[in-house]
């Protein structure tokens, strides 16, 4: 395997959803190495907390991202 | 000569709806001694008639998720849930109860209500005294003044409080401990707790977990022992963040339900677009469960979500406006100023489009109760947008800085928001309609008026279900589901909870802001529409827009 990483999944979709709250959350999508795909909800912190570790202004910065960015920046 | 029946009350030339899903028929209803005493063409006198030509009799209905457990100490009506034609609430969902709770624990247990109910802190300080530890004594504290019926939960994290202390919010319990939680709710059920309520995501106001989510599964198997030596209820929330984590809870309540012959719900379950087959599967799960002889109750809410946000922090709903993430998301004193920049500004409006605004935002409304004027209140973006003479993406801007920035705008429908695909997921047969959340989030929306929504939008406009459907699934079947004795029909011998209301009008009504809270606190409410007249154990606790000094309402459990 050498010094390739792992292979993780990564953020093919994004959207905007009502959370129960009343709050804007929001929904990626995850492309999973074995190739299945699978939503996952965020809340407003999480979400935002996201965009801005992935640097995104917009949904579409989210794509291709890898789905280890949702973790705390140490 | 024989004598003539003397009743309480008649209820009288209705259309009975029974509550048992049966069609409604002309006839009246007689109570005597907090009973039905007789439903048909009923002959006598009673000391209070009750016309009811042109309008449907039903039994109560009946909210099995709802945070009431602290106003009810100094509302004992649960207003408005009472005149929306609700006779019986469930409180203490989502594992926080007010009891069994220790003196000392009082005030971590306050802000975890304050996390989920939004209320202020005179709340607990000055609208009540805390006269009780034990559950028996908050019942004695409830029963003192209440005019609708409590069947109410005890927290899961609450007992985990009593008899952990500080580590129940760090770590396992040992077995000791576990036995000590199992005798002290065995003592709360023998008090009148309807059941037991968990949660897996609820967090306190530091961002904590509550404590029941620091159970293992032998904790909370322990605990469902002791449910099924009283057959009563599990509630639970589930993680809303994927299906499968879904499905999976499904198959665990599924284990415990049969495994000690006890009923569990899980609130809520959503329809959303952005994952369509949600709501589906889960649903299917629970089907093949309910095959193998489990009861796993998912509690789906009437109403849609709507989205709410002020500039006065970052929002989600600009997520598709990569300018306004970046210039929303600065530190309030440079928000405020490049929000002051005309070059910033124009840069913004023209993200927009060339109606400035008016397809993205003209629909948002000012929701009111923050620092928006009066005028603007309850008035779309494109209204404002018209009064002010200027763009709706301008409007909103200006609003906003002229307010500092205090001024709160709601997209409505944003979530659980289409008719045609939540109508025949309402009426399904294991589809349990709740989930109102009644009581809580109070300064964020209205959780009152979702039965009064279920008439007028999925009975009248789509005609998903029938009238008498529509009564049966949150009376009889609400009533079944929890255990609840002789409620939730209109029958000879059955507890005298009554509606009266109008099939035509029955409705909720528009959002506002209240002050009525403790402190002058705020909330958002809705009132009933075409509800007439409301009894509670025989006595009428509202009618003709007004609530009665009546107390008749009892822990029904
Ligand atoms: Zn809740």
């Amino acid at each position: 395997m050498g010094e390739d990483a792992l292979e993780e999944a990564v953020i093919v979709g994004a959207d905007i959803v009502a959370g129960h709250d009343g709050t804007a959350e929001l929904v990626v999508r995850l492309l999973h190495p074995d190739g299945s795909e699978h939503p996952v909800l965020l809340d407003e912190d999480t979400g935002l907390k996201l965009m801005e570790a992935c640097g995104a202004s917009g949904l579409e910065d989210l794509y291709g991202q890898s789905w280890r960015r949702i973790l705390p920046q140490a | 000569m024989r004598e003539m029946a003397m009743f309480d009350v008649i209820v009288r030339g209705g259309t009975v709806v029974d509550g048992t899903g049966a069609p409604g028929f002309a006839g009246d209803v007689a109570v005597k001694d907090g009973r039905i005493a007789a439903v048909g063409q009923v002959s006598g006198e009673a000391k209070r008639v009750v016309d009811a030509q042109g309008r449907v009799v039903a039994p109560g209905f009946i909210d099995p998720h709802t945070h009431f457990d602290v106003q009810l100490l100094w509302d004992g009506a649960a207003r408005p849930a009472l005149e929306h034609g609700v006779t019986c609430v469930v409180p203490g969902n989502c594992s926080l109860s007010l009891a069994p709770l220790k003196a000392s624990d009082r005030k971590a247990v306050v802000g975890m209500f304050q996390q989920i109910e939004e209320m202020p802190p005179e709340a607990f300080t000055t609208a009540f005294e805390w006269t009780w530890e034990d559950f028996a004594g908050y019942r004695s504290a409830l029963e003192k003044g209440l005019s609708i019926n409590v069947a109410p939960l005890v927290g899961h994290s609450v007992i985990r409080l009593w008899v952990m202390g500080p580590a129940s919010q760090e770590r396992a319990a040992f077995p000791d401990e576990i036995a000590a939680m199992q005798a002290l709710l065995r003592e709360c059920l023998e008090a009148g707790a309807v059941g037991l309520s968990t949660s897996f995501v609820d967090l306190d106001e530091h961002g904590r977990p509550v404590p029941s989510r620091y159970a293992q599964f032998e904790e909370l198997d322990a605990l469902c022992a002791v449910l099924g030596e009283f057959g009563r209820m599990l509630q639970v929330v589930p993680e809303f963040y994927a299906t499968d984590i879904t499905i999976a809870r499904i198959d665990q309540l599924a284990d415990l339900s049969i495994r000690h012959d006890i009923p569990t719900t899980f609130s809520p379950l959503f329809d959303t677009l952005a994952v369509p087959d949600n709501a589906e599967r889960a649903i299917a799960r629970v089907e093949e469960q309910f095959a193998r002889g489990a009861r796993v109750w998912p509690q789906m809410q009437t109403r849609p979500i709507d989205i709410s946000f002020s500039l006065l922090r970052p929002s989600l709903f600009f997520a598709r406006l990569p300018r306004w993430v970046r210039i929303l998301r600065q530190p309030l004193e440079q928000r405020v100023a490049a929000l002051n920049d005309p070059d910033t500004r124009a840069k913004m409006l023209a993200d927009l489009g060339s109606d400035g605004g008016e397809a993205m935002f003209g629909r948002l409304v000012a929701r009111g109760g923050d620092a928006c004027p009066p005028e603007y209140v309850g008035k779309t973006l494109s209204e404002i947008a018209g009064l002010r003479g200027q763009p709706a993406g301008l409007a909103l801007i200006e609003l906003s800085l002229e307010n500092g920035l205090d001024v709160a705008f709601l997209s409505a429908g944003q979530g659980h928001q289409s008719t045609d695909r939540i109508g025949p997921m309402l009426a399904h047969p294991l589809v349990h309609i709740g989930a109102s959340d009644g009581g809580a989030h109070l300064a964020s929306f209205s959780t009152y008026g979702d039965t009064g929504y279920l008439f007028s939008e999925f009975v009248r406009k789509a005609g998903a279900m029938s009238l008498e459907k529509a009564v049966a699934k949150i009376t009889s079947e609400t009533a079944d589901i929890w255990g609840l004795k002789d409620r939730g029909r209109l029958a000879t011998g059955q507890c005298a909870d009554i509606v009266v209301f109008d099939p035509d009008a029955i409705a909720r009504g528009d959002e506002l802001p209240a002050f009525d809270m403790p402190g002058d606190g705020m909330r958002y409410v809705r009132a009933a529409r075409g509800v007439d007249t409301v009894l509670v154990n025989g006595e009428v606790a509202y009618a003709a827009g007004a609530y009665t000094d009546s107390r008749s309402g009892v822990v029904c459990v």
